[in-house]
């Protein structure tokens, strides 16, 4: 498995009212090809910051980021392409041109980034849904027309930052699994922020866990088991439990801090 | 249809109210619709005012004029002190402090400055159409959800695209009705200063009936002058409906 992003000893100060704020601290991680790799921890411990640094939007202090083999100085939407928290979506535009929106700035021809976007809508399940707008669409609807824009402009990477953390548990339970299956369609790498154990369970080829603030990798949890999985079966309840306690101890530090 | 027929029936009212108090009242102070009319007509036959073309030109061009030039200084001035955070920091109080001042007490020196002729209603014009184009630019930047700047420059927008593609659109609405207000207000500046010292324009016809107490003349210069207003808000709504429409 070749290494795709390479995060090596990256370091994030922020400089607030209230003094500095170390982000993250020595930070390095590697993503292979094709791997579905999650980023959780307590809140505030970087998670965000550090995809921000994937994408290309906020810069380390020290250390660096590869993305195949090269230096992350900007954003490079030929190779990665980002799902935001909330969506993030242009209220001024239909379902069918936000999802275009990436193409329209690679300069794709009309016609032919129409034709991409209608494509997309179907697996995405908003085909009845492409002339509306953004405040007539559900929260896990404007979600998938947020993936679909990311998907549109064909990354190998796609960035996702909480992107079901807004939705009811239905929603996101259908949404991990709507994702699950576009994910290995299209084999692409993913790098997904979230809080949900079961998220993280359910869908990761791997899950890092970060500790409280200031960000550091904590551990690193393989989950080798096929797709679609059994969240009862004995390892994954183990793995939970694993996990949690990690989880748990960090969030209660942050928690002490804060 | 019904909400036409209730304006209707406001305004046959009040026309009736004008018309009994106007028979009833001193004919010099107030003049009836049924006087009003007749004036209207003569002075669209140019039988009271000859020259009222060369007026009505004239006003017009001071208000295109002025409009033109609180267009282009509002959106500069706005986007200056919106985009920079230091100028904006700078200057914004001393805009805001400006804007607090009843505007009518700098015609007087506006006219000791450019003069009686137009220059002086064209600066007025300009400065009560200034502020609320600048002020709306300045709200407008305020109202663009950074999230959606930095979801653009992750999609590898440039600074020109974020401004074109983000910023435009989100600032539409409120930047148009920035524009619509100007216009109302470099009308009203215009005229006003015709009124308060002039030789020609609109404005100094108005003063010109009134100070001979010719008032039928007078209501009727009054309601040219509001053809003019309405038609310019006219205009302006045409060309709101044409901004929605590109926004879509």
């Amino acid at each position: 498995m070749s290494e795709l992003i390479v995060v090596d000893a990256v370091d994030k100060r922020y400089v607030t009212s209230s003094g500095p704020v170390d982000a993250l601290r020595g930070v390095s991680l590697a993503v292979g090809a094709g791997e579905f790799c999650t980023l959780i921890g307590p809140s505030g411990c970087g998670k965000s910051t550090l995809l921000g640094m994937l994408g290309g939007l906020v810069h380390p202090d020290g250390g660096r980021v590869l993305v195949d083999g090269r230096p992350v100085d900007a954003p490079d939407p030929r190779r990665v392409a980002t799902v935001f928290q909330d969506a993030g979506l242009f209220p001024w535009r239909t379902t069918l041109e936000n999802v275009e929106f990436g193409l329209e700035l690679q300069g794709v021809p009309r016609d032919r980034r129409r034709a991409t976007a209608v494509e997309l809508l179907g697996p995405l399940g908003l085909r009845d849904f492409a002339g509306k707008y953004p405040r007539e669409l559900s929260g896990g609807m404007r979600q998938r027309v947020a993936i679909g824009r990311a998907l549109a402009i064909d990354t190998p990477i796609v960035l996702m930052d909480e992107p079901f953390g807004a939705l009811d548990e239905q929603t996101r339970l259908l949404m991990g699994e709507w994702l699950l299956d576009i994910w290995r369609r299209t084999r692409k790498t993913v790098v997904f922020v979230t809080h949900s154990l079961h998220e993280a369970l359910a869908l990761s080829t791997r899950v890092i866990v970060m500790t409280a603030r200031p960000g550091r990798i904590k551990s690193v949890i393989d989950l080798p088991m096929p797709y679609p999985r059994a969240m009862e079966s004995s390892d994954l309840v183990a793995l939970r439990a694993k996990l949690w306690s990690e989880i748990r101890e960090e969030s209660l530090r942050a928690m002490g801090e804060a | 249809m019904r909400v036409a027929l209730i304006r209707v029936a406001l305004v046959a009212v009040l026309l009736g109210i004008w018309e009994l108090i106007g028979r009833t009242a001193n004919p010099l102070l107030y003049v009836p619709p049924s006087a009003a009319v007749p004036a209207l007509g003569r002075l669209l036959r140019l039988e009271s005012y000859p020259d009222l073309g060369e007026h009505l030109l004239l006003t017009v061009r001071e208000i295109v004029v002025a409009y033109a030039m609180a267009i282009a200084a509002g959106l500069g001035c706005g986007f200056a002190l919106g985009l920079n955070r230091l100028v904006g920091r700078a200057y914004g109080p001393i805009l805001a402090a400006l804007y607090a001042v009843p505007a009518v007490v700098w015609y007087p020196s506006l006219m000791l400055f450019f003069g009686l002729d137009a220059a002086s209603k064209i600066a007025f014009g300009f400065l009560l159409g200034f502020f609320p184009i600048t002020l709306a630019v300045l709200a407008g930047i305020r109202q663009v959800n950074t999230q959606l700047v930095t979801v653009a420059r992750a999609f590898g927008a440039s600074g020109l695209t974020v401004f074109r593609k983000v910023m435009l659109p989100s600032m539409l609405f409120t930047l148009v009705g920035g524009l619509r207000t100007g216009l109302a207000l470099t009308v009203i500046g215009v005229i006003v200063g015709e009124v308060l010292g002039s030789k020609a324009g609109m404005g100094s016809l108005i003063n010109h009936a009134y100070g001979l107490f010719r008032t039928a003349d007078y209501v009727a210069l009054v309601l040219v002058t509001l053809v003019l207003i309405v038609g310019s808000d006219a205009i302006a709504t045409l060309v709101e409906h044409r901004a929605q429409r590109w926004t879509e």
